[in-house]
């Protein structure tokens, strides 16, 4: 007999876990389905997992430090559940946005005092005694190594920073998703791996629940896209779903490299994690000493956008697969070395390739869909993983309120934010019928 | 001091190798200096800043790509370097016939670092070969190197816990073995200040040597399909730490 559920979400990475979680404590009889063997084994766990405030738009602000209050109170947040792997750790170093070029600082420094974020503002003097490593030179714009002009002499110093006393990242951020997965299961939540789906059921144009590919079968009247980078071909198995979104989704190849720290600098107990638009690149510290390096995606880097399935396959030459190439290793730690001259850059590159769920304009869609009961918390673009605790409790209260008869297209379902006290979201920011938001910073910043 | 190290490029223990048709490896993968190679390049800088004057000369053998790698080595601390072109396979023993006309042609040495050998073909061959070359002596698999006058003292690791040691006449040949030193990357000023420096470029044809009596030829090239499928040791914690160091002695010999 087919298993009959409330609500199946397909994928139990850092998005689809909380749904589940925040679903079943909601009474909810959920599934969660994932092709791989383990909570958060996909690109999560390859996630450079960032908790910081500073985004594009007040929304995304706000969002952002309501996400951070999740991580400050993780163990209250799984409702005191006990993972037999251990808890997630939230490694609150700080956060520095180095105000730059490549940041429209100015506007997240509105945004920050809107939403009530706590924060400093650094001059060079305060950066450099607080980081002995860094000096502040400008070096913008962002170029690659191939340019002769990447080594010209800086002329002028940058101005500063906007430090967050709040803000640094989770040390793993696949044991977070399976913490999440085992306070799900406390409500009821069931969990099934190696499980890939192959279809989503519908009649008259109404989800009645999917086939995986074995030809296994489980039934729901709702049913959740939060596949991560395999997000677009989920859709695409849903009748009339892909074409009805205005704002579209690919998988986008990214590299992250892991640099050892400058001799003498102990990077991991003293770093921050920080924001440099000036060079295009956000960096933090990484077990073993390292700097832990990622792109913010500057307009001279090429973009890769592999099929999914091909990419963990292991297929794809190089600077399509998922190893590291040496040109975007070179890149980015000579970037890095740029602002951080003691770095020592090794020949071997080392770090992580993985893949970006990534929308047209880089902020997500958190919607329904055209079909009904199928929704969508897909788009994530690389920034969401601070934001899965509060997307979890954004989505069901979606998916309960439009179950409940919510026009949610006509009248957006306005999200009560649970710490930022007398903050509401219209969750209209987040639909699939939006036309590209222009506000956003079109990168991993959001 | 005139020290030459020679260094090859070669696959990057983390990328998967690709094959192809049958014989060559397909080069638009990504390639990094020898490491045992860079452990020569540091121990090099360092003789060479303890004696004004002298200076550390880098030499590679192939294609357009052993530049980038002749940059690094530069970057690593090498005033200048010779690149011998070559888009053909070598055996150890035209190798090493190379080696010694670009050197020759150079300069004389007094102090040669190769890698104790390369992790691509582990052939472990060519600065015996080279050392017979030039009738200096060899000794690889070094873990200590001390300079005095017209003297090497050299320690190698002969098994794991001991060690031996030697003193060889100058000029030598002196193969960097993993405990050498700890290599010294390139900072951002060291890669600026490398991109000044020289890449000699010479032409095979332009080098005088003798071609070897003997050759050998790649027939073919095949991958090995390792099995990383984890296995799961069973049982009480007692039989699993025993079964551990069974595993460690007899399987992995380690220790």
């Amino acid at each position: 007999m087919t298993e009959k559920y409330d609500a199946i979400i397909i994928g139990a990475g850092v998005i689809g876990a909380p749904i589940a979680y925040e679903l079943s404590k909601m009474g909810y009889k959920t599934l969660s389905v994932d092709k791989l063997h383990d909570a958060g084994e996909g690109s999560t766990a390859a996630s450079c997992a960032i908790v910081r405030a500073h985004y594009s738009t007040e929304d995304g602000v706000a969002t952002a430090y309501e996400g951070m209050k999740y991580w400050l109170d993780w163990a209250n947040y799984l409702d005191n559940v006990q993972d037999e792997k251990g808890l997630a750790k939230f490694m609150n170093t700080g956060s520095l946005l180095i105000k730059s070029q490549g940041h429209d600082w100015r506007k997240v420094k509105g945004h920050y005092d809107a939403v009530g974020v706590a924060y400093e503002e650094w001059d060079n003097k305060k950066i450099e005694k607080m980081i002995p490593v860094i000096n502040m030179w400008e070096y913008w714009p962002v170029k690659r190594p191939e340019d002769p002009a990447f080594f010209d002499p800086p002329t002028q110093k940058l101005e500063g920073g906007l430090f967050c006393p709040e803000g640094g990242y989770v040390n793993d951020p696949a044991l977070s998703t399976h913490n999440i997965m085992r306070a799900a299961e406390k409500y009821g939540a069931r969990f099934k791996f190696n499980c890939e789906v192959a279809d989503i059921r519908s009649e008259n144009n109404k989800a009645k629940g999917i086939t995986l590919k074995d030809g296994t079968q489980f039934d729901a009247d709702i049913v959740v896209n939060a596949a991560g980078p395999h997000s677009f071909k989920v859709n695409q198995m849903a009748q009339g779903v892909f074409e009805t979104c205005n704002i579209k989704t690919q998988a986008l190849r990214h590299e992250v490299m892991h640099c050892p720290s400058p001799e003498g600098y102990d990077y991991l107990n003293d770093g921050y994690h920080i924001s440099d638009g000036d060079v295009g690149c956000y960096y933090r510290p990484e077990v073993g000493n390292m700097f832990l390096i990622g792109s913010e995606d500057p307009d001279c880097d090429p973009q890769v956008w592999p099929d999914p399935d091909a990419f963990y396959a292991g297929e794809g030459g190089p600077g399509e697969s998922k190893e590291l190439s040496k040109a975007q290793w070179k890149a980015q730690c000579y970037r890095l070395g740029r602002r951080v001259e003691s770095l020592q850059v090794p020949e071997q590159p080392r770090g992580v390739v993985d893949l970006y769920d990534c929308s047209d304009d880089w902020i997500p869609v958190y919607d329904k869909s055209d079909m009904d009961g199928f929704y969508m918390a897909i788009g994530t673009s690389g920034n969401q993983y601070k934001n899965a605790p509060v997307v979890g409790r954004m989505m069901a209260e979606l998916i309960d309120a439009v179950e409940k008869g919510l026009d949610h297209d006509q009248n957006p379902y306005q999200y009560e934010l649970k710490y930022l006290k007398g903050r509401t979201f219209d969750m209209g920011f987040y639909s699939r019928k939006r036309e590209i938001n222009y506000n956003s910073s079109f990168s991993v910043n959001g | 001091m005139r020290i030459y190290v020679c260094v090859k490029q070669v696959p990057d223990t983390a990328a998967s190798i690709r094959v192809i048709e049958g014989k060559r490896i397909d080069e638009r993968m990504t390639f990094i200096i020898n490491p045992y190679d860079e452990h020569c390049l540091t121990e090099a800088a360092k003789i060479r800043d303890a004696r004004p004057g002298s200076e550390v000369i880098a030499v590679s053998l192939g294609g357009p790509s052993a530049r980038d790698i002749l940059r690094s080595a530069l970057a690593m601390g090498a005033e200048r370097s010779l690149h011998i072109q070559s888009e053909r396979p070598h055996d150890a023993m035209e190798t090493a016939r190379i080696l010694k006309a670009a050197i020759d042609l150079d300069g004389k040495p007094d102090l040669i670092f190769t890698g104790r050998e390369s992790i691509d073909s582990c052939g472990m061959q060519t600065m015996f070969r080279l050392g017979a070359l030039l009738q200096i002596p060899v000794l690889s698999n070094a873990v200590d190197v001390d300079i005095q006058e017209g003297e090497a003292f050299v320690s190698t690791e002969a098994e794991l816990g001991s060690r031996l040691q030697y003193s060889l006449s100058l000029p030598c040949i002196i193969g960097a073995g993993r405990g050498l030193n700890t290599p010294k990357y390139p900072t951002f000023p060291d890669i600026m200040k490398a991109r000044k420096k020289e890449i000699r470029t010479l032409d095979l044809q332009d080098l005088r040597f003798e071609p070897s009596a003997s050759s050998m030829e790649l027939l073919e090239l095949r991958t090995v399909a390792e099995d990383r499928t984890p296995r799961p040791i069973e049982g009480d914690p007692d039989t699993a730490v025993e079964e551990l160091i069974r595993i460690l002695e007899q399987e992995a010999r380690i220790i």
